[in-house]
This record gives C-alpha cells, structure tokens and sequence, in this order.
C-alpha cells in the first residue's frame, strides 16, 4: 500500500454501495432461505482472501476462508458451505484436482476463480464440474452476481442442468462448457453471451411458459440495462439459429404471457 | 538394454534389398533352368546338304510341272535373270554333281553357295532307341506287304552291328537304322524317298537321324556322330537353271522352327519376370509400409507433441529413427509442460496482484474506484495478450465443422450487448471446418483492433468459389499502405502514442488465419481500415 493511503471506511452492508434492485434481490434471497447463504472462499492469498470476504460480507453473505484444500475441507465437514469460490492455482492440492474429487456428492456450487484466463482454461474448469469460472482479476461485483446465479441455479434444482454436461434437444446438443450449439448436422453453432445463457435458462425449464421478467431474471446479469424488448430480440436470434426446415417450432411464443421451450432435453 | 535387444530384432535395409537381390538371382537362375530342362534346344539351323538338295529338287520339280514357285515357308525361292554367284568349294562338288544328275542338268546348270560347311564329324545327332527303331520297322514292314511288294517271307530284324540281339520274325530292316535290309527285290524308287543311294561315293542319307554303331536294347535316347560323308551346311543359295535359261534359287530362310521355341522360351522368362515383380512389388511394400506409418507418425507428432509415441516397426534404421523421434516427443513434450507451468505461474504471479489491487480498489471512493479498474483492466489485457500469444499453438484445438456466419454475429452481438457498435452482414450458414475457439480469438481481436482504432466496426462476410471472405471494416484513421505488412509482426503497433494493447493481437489473429489455410490481408479502402480474412471454404 502507497505511504499515506487511508483505508476509507467500509460502507455500511445495505448502503450506497448496493444498488438498489441488488438490495431488492437480496432482500428475496434472505426472505427465501432463513440465514444468509454461506460462501467459504479458497485462496492461497492472504489480501485476496481478505478482500473477498469483505466483498461478500458486504453484499450480505456470511463469508468464510480457508488457505488451502484441506482447511477448505475441514471447514465443510464441520460448519459446510452454499457456495465455494475456489481458486485454481494452490500450493497442495489444486483446485481443478480438488473440484474433480468434491463433484458427484452433493456438494455445493463451486465457482472458479482462476489466474487463468483462456477460453480453453474456462472450458476445462466447467468440464470438470465448476458452476462457473472467473479469470482475475475479476470485478468483485460481477463475482458476487455470478455467484447469486449460481446460487439461484442450484436452489432451482428441479430441471437445473449440470455443470460440465451436454444437453441433447430436437437433435441439437448444448455444450455448456463451451458454450456452444451443435445442430442435427454436427455443425457447430456459436452462441453469443446473451443467446447461451438465454438458451440455458429455457433448456433447465422445458415445456414452461416464462415470462419476459422470469427470462430475465435468468438469463442476465443483474447489471441489466436489459429490457423486455432485449429478450424478444434473444429469442427472435434463438429461434433463427435453431430453425430447421421441417421441423417443429422449438421456442413458442404464448402471446401476452412470454415463451415456452416446447421440446423436452435430455442429458 | 532391453531397449537395445528388441530394437535389434528389425534387419537392416541392406538384409531387404540382400534378400531380394537373392530372391531374384535364385528366380533367374530357377528360369533358366526350366528352360534348360522343359524346352528341348532350338533346331541347328545348319542343314544336311543332302536334303537340302532332294528339297531343292522338290521346288525344281514343282516349277518345271506347275510353273509357278512352290509354297514353302521355310526357304525362300525366286527366279531370276542372272545365274548366281558361282562359289568354289571343293566339298560341296559330290553334291552340285549329285543334284545336276537328279535334275538332269549339266553340273555348270547347278550353283551350290554356302556360309558355312561343316564336317559331319563335329555333330552328334540323338538317335531313337532300338525299340522304337524295331516298331517303325515292323510297321514299314506291314505296309509294304500290304502294298503287295513284300513277299509273305520270313524277314529278319537285327541290328546289322550285332547278329541276334533284337530278332523280329517279321521285319524291314532299314540299313540307315542300322539294320540289315533283307528284303529279296530292291524297293521301287519312287516310293523311297527315304531310301539310300550311292552316288559319286557320297552315301545320301534318308531324312532320318543317322544311327549308332551298336544301338543298346534299353530304352534310353542314344547319341551317334552323323553319318559319314554327310554334309551340313548353313547360310546356304543353290540356284538350278530352267528350261527357260532364268534361273531358280533357293535360299535358306528365317528358321521358323525357332519360332515357337521363342514363344516358349518368352513365356517362361516372362512368367518368371511377372513373379519375381509381384515379389518385388509385395517386398517394396512391406519395405515401405513400415516408413510409411513412420511418416505418418511423425508427422502426428509434428502436429500433435501429445499423440501416440511412433510405433518402432521395421527395418532397423528405422527403429532406430522412430527411438530418435520417440525421445525428441518426450523432450517436446516435457518442454511444453514446462512452458505451460511456465505460463501459469506468470499468469498467477501477474494477476495474483492485480486481484488484490482490484479488491483494494473496491474499497476507494466510487470514481477513483472506477479509475483504478480501468487500469487494471488494461494491465490484466496486456498479460492476457502475452499470455495467449506466447501459448498460443494453433494445433492444439480440435477442428470441427462450424457455421462462421453464427460465429461472426455472435461476436458482434457480444460487443453490441456490451453497447459497442459492432454489426454483421451475411448471409446465413456458412458452414466451414476450423477450431471453434481459435476462429473466435481471430475475430475478436480483429474486431477489438478496430475498436480501438475508430469507433465502430463492421464484420462482411460473403462466400467466393473455394474460399470463404470476411471483411472487418473501421471508421480510424486507416493503416498507411507502408505498414500494411509491419503490424501484423508481434509488438508491433501503429502509433505507440495513445494506443493500448502489446500489439499482438494482429499477429496472434495471421498465425491463426494462417493455420487454418487462410490469410489476413489489409486493403484499400475509402475510409477507416479494412482488413480481409480468407479463409478455405
């Protein structure tokens, strides 16, 4: 720290500093769940550590950290987690190693943060069972909406798609590490952002009608200059890149109520 | 030594090539032996000058009767103007005298020319056996007492050498055979071609071989000098004048008899060619198998330092080569772990800080807060940038059948959803074979570089013959035609003045452009840079 830098005082935990549909969010999240979801943070880095915990704690988290894997492991068995941020890169076992060996039990959502910030790293860290996968350095904020995503996600376990698998509909297939379409002809078809998570948000919720405003809640960030005129123009892209001569209409329209994901996916 | 032991088992290539030239001696040799043994030895073309002549005679008599040259495929005949050379040759006198008398003609009416003339005593003539010779005997015999000319008498069948070896009650005894003729009247002339005359102290023989001293009872081919006083002659022209003074000549011609004999002859040499290049054919095959698949091997490894180690197959050299390959992989291999450690402890060592001081910054008033993340954001693009360049491999990415139309409108949608003015044109579903993250990175730096030199960018895409053309066009200032090829070179920027990034993101974007078939060009344009993308369609 430069000489003669004053650590400004921390903003109260529902000031300024959140705004205000954030604060909204949250209030339903708490209202939701009785205590505030718990996030235990993984890092070999003592400032990051600390820094990250003051972030989470301030976005209304009851935050936790451990050093290395093991204390990580420790402090599941004994008090347990909502959510793990782990990092990738750690004296002892790593994260990839770590996060391999925690999926398959029920174990709670792992968010990667990670100095590695290729695409073909963010792959091999969903692939391998992270919910998601951050490069530093990260916007804290983006990193605690991701991990509201996350957590949203995972407490919607009804048709939530795993992280790591693909998902087969109509012939298509959803690679969700790569983020990608592969049609009937195994042509690969990127998605941009707004179209995979969009496509994601239908996929876990089939032969649902959804509104504009559920559409939004799931498929974007809360950062949203989004309006429901933004999800129409998803939905009209969508539809184009999954158009196929002949074959059914896999995103209906349910005129004044939103849209319906009409087919049903298999893993 | 294991290693050694069992590399040692492959032969050399020169054991191959050994082998093969044995291999191909041994066939040779095998060839030439059928012909010795299977073909019997091609006819002499040398000629009995005795039955050269009654051939002669033949052809005479023909064109004296008919008047026109008789049809003989072995000699050729003409009649001519001029008498032909007259030839001394003391030997062949008997026989010019013999053949003048049976043409009646005056010996100077006759012309015997000859290349060669050979005494009857250098030749051995194969000879029947004594069985064969007693059953054609016997069967003369009947034939001409069925012509009434033999009377029903006791005729006895001897070799005239040795009385009472082979005794036949009823027989001919051929005196050229060997065998006495005991026939009470002499045979009628006409009849006996074969028949012997004494003429001039020549003996003319039949046109049967002549035969032994003492032919043995047992049934093996027996072998005799020719018969005394027989001469053979080759290269020969006997010319004979008619009534009409023209002359009629004989020439020895093409020996056809060698013909089939060619044939035969061919057929083996050739079936034994055909074989010997199947073997060869089959032998370079499996010589070059072996190198093949090294080949093919390596240049897996070339492409792919994680794909299977070169199998060590083959000929000795080439296990030794594949070993030599196999540990250059383990070496490239270890060197890209070490630079892919390498790689990760820069990333974590440059961003470890750059995490603390964004989280730092988290805590600062709100617009120096966003000063600070600007800034780290540019230094964390920086390290991005030499991360990506100095790990970039273009092989490493699996290649797949894509659609760049949804890949270039997924990029502009990206930046538009990121309020930047990116657009794309182009008609949908372009479907080319490319590695998904890789065509992505290429577009996407193309498409940052043209933000950060103008405002907005414009991604074109149209499809040509055999090739696919994007066009990533801004509205900056442009590149100046000098630099058209400098800022495609790592760390090369246009104005370091006021511009971000390391200057590798044009770079990264050829090398990309490039593993894939394709090219980055930067053409004219009215205003603003336009840079083209060729990709293989």
């Amino acid at each position: 720290m430069p000489a003669g830098y004053t650590r400004p005082e921390l903003p109260p935990p529902w000031g300024e500093a959140c705004p205000s549909p954030d604060r909204r969010r949250i209030m339903a999240l708490m209202a939701d769940t009785p205590q505030p979801p718990r996030v235990l943070i993984v890092d070999d880095d003592g400032a990051i550590r600390d820094g990250l915990v003051d972030v989470f704690a301030r976005a209304g988290f009851s935050a936790s950290a451990a050093a290395d894997v093991a204390s990580m492991e420790r402090h599941l068995a004994s008090k347990g987690a909502d959510l793990i941020v782990l990092d990738l890169m750690m004296p002892g076992e790593d994260g990839l190693s770590a996060c391999k060996r925690l999926s398959g039990k029920g174990r709670p959502p792992i968010i990667m943060l990670s100095a590695l910030g290729d695409d073909a790293d963010r792959i091999v860290g969903l692939e391998i069972g992270a919910d998601d996968y951050l490069a530093k350095p990260c916007n804290p904020r983006e990193l605690v909406a991701r991990a509201r995503a996350v957590l949203r996600r995972a407490r919607d376990a009804e048709g939530a798609t795993a992280p790591g698998e693909n998902i087969r509909f109509a012939g298509f297939r959803l690679d969700i590490p790569r983020r990608e379409l592969v049609d009937p002809d195994d042509v690969v078809i990127p998605l941009s952002a707004g179209e995979f998570r969009l496509l994601r948000a239908f996929v876990e919720r089939p032969q649902r009608v959804l509104s504009r405003e559920q559409l939004l809640d799931y498929a974007f960030d809360n950062d949203s200059d989004v309006f429901d005129r933004a999800v129409d123009v998803q939905v009209s892209r969508l539809r184009k890149k999954l158009e196929r001569p002949g074959s059914i209409e896999i995103i209906r329209t349910v005129r004044g109520e939103g849209y319906l994901f009409a087919v049903k996916p298999m893993v | 030594m294991a290693a050694t032991a069992r590399s040692s088992r492959g032969l050399p290539i020169a054991a191959y090539l050994a082998l093969l030239v044995v291999l191909a001696l041994t066939s040779a040799f095998v060839a030439v032996m059928a012909i010795v043994l299977w073909l019997p030895p091609r006819p002499p073309d040398v000629m009995r000058a005795d039955m050269v002549s009654e051939h002669f005679k033949l052809g005479y008599d023909h064109m004296r009767i008919h008047g026109r040259l008789i049809e003989d495929a072995g000699m050729s005949w003409h009649v001519q103007a001029d008498a032909p050379r007259q030839v001394h040759l003391p030997q062949m006198h008997p026989t010019q005298h013999m053949l003048a008398g049976r043409l009646d003609l005056q010996p100077d009416q006759v012309r015997i020319a000859a290349a060669q003339i050979q005494r009857n005593d250098v030749f051995v003539f194969r000879v029947r056996d004594a069985e064969e010779m007693a059953r054609d005997a016997r069967r003369e015999v009947e034939r001409l007492r069925r012509e009434g000319r033999l009377e029903q008498r006791q005729v006895i069948v001897r070799p005239s050498g040795e009385d009472g070896e082979i005794e036949t009650r009823v027989g001919h005894v051929i005196d050229e055979h060997g065998f006495e003729i005991r026939v009470p009247q002499p045979l009628p002339e006409p009849d006996a071609a074969p028949a012997p005359r004494r003429s001039g102290g020549v003996r003319v023989a039949a046109p049967a071989p002549p035969a032994p001293p003492t032919p043995p009872v047992a049934r093996v081919p027996v072998f005799a000098p020719a018969p005394p006083g027989v001469i053979l002659i080759s290269g020969f022209e006997i010319g004979a004048q008619l009534p009409d003074g023209r002359w009629l000549v004989m020439r020895q011609g093409r020996n056809w008899a060698e013909l089939s004999w060619i044939g035969r002859a061919t057929l083996v040499i050739g079936g034994t060619l055909l074989v010997l290049s199947l073997l060869a054919m089959w032998f370079a095959r499996r010589l070059t198998r072996p190198i093949r698949n090294f080949s093919e091997a390596v240049q897996a490894v070339g492409v792919d330092p994680q794909s299977e180690p070169v199998r060590e197959e083959g000929p000795r050299e080439l296990r030794g080569a594949a070993r030599a390959v196999n540990t250059m992989q383990a070496r490239l291999r270890a060197l890209i772990a070490d630079r892919t450690k390498t790689l990760a402890a820069v990333a974590h060592d440059m961003r470890t800080p750059l995490m603390r001081l964004r989280l730092t910054a988290e805590n600062a008033a709100s617009e120096q807060r966003e000063k600070m993340a600007k800034e780290i954001e540019e230094v964390e693009a920086l390290v991005a940038s030499f991360i990506a360049f100095a790990r970039d491999d273009p092989a490493e990415e699996a290649r797949v059948r894509l659609d760049l139309s949804a890949l270039l409108q997924s990029t502009a949608d990206d930046h538009a959803e990121a309020g930047r003015n990116v657009s794309f044109a182009g008609e949908d579903r372009v479907v080319i074979t490319g590695q998904s993250l890789g065509l992505k990175r290429l577009f996407s730096n193309l498409v940052d570089n043209a933000l950060k030199y103008g405002a907005s960018a414009r991604i074109k895409l149209r499809r040509e013959e055999n090739a696919v053309i994007v066009d990533v066009e801004d509205d900056g200032p442009g590149i100046p035609a000098d630099q058209r090829e400098s800022v495609f070179e790592p760390f090369v920027r246009l104005n370091a003045e006021g511009t971000r990034g390391a200057g590798l993101g044009l770079a990264a974007a050829r090398s990309i452009a490039r593993a894939h078939g394709g090219d980055i060009v930067i053409l004219d344009a009215e205003h603003g840079a336009l840079l083209r993308v060729t990709l293989p369609g």
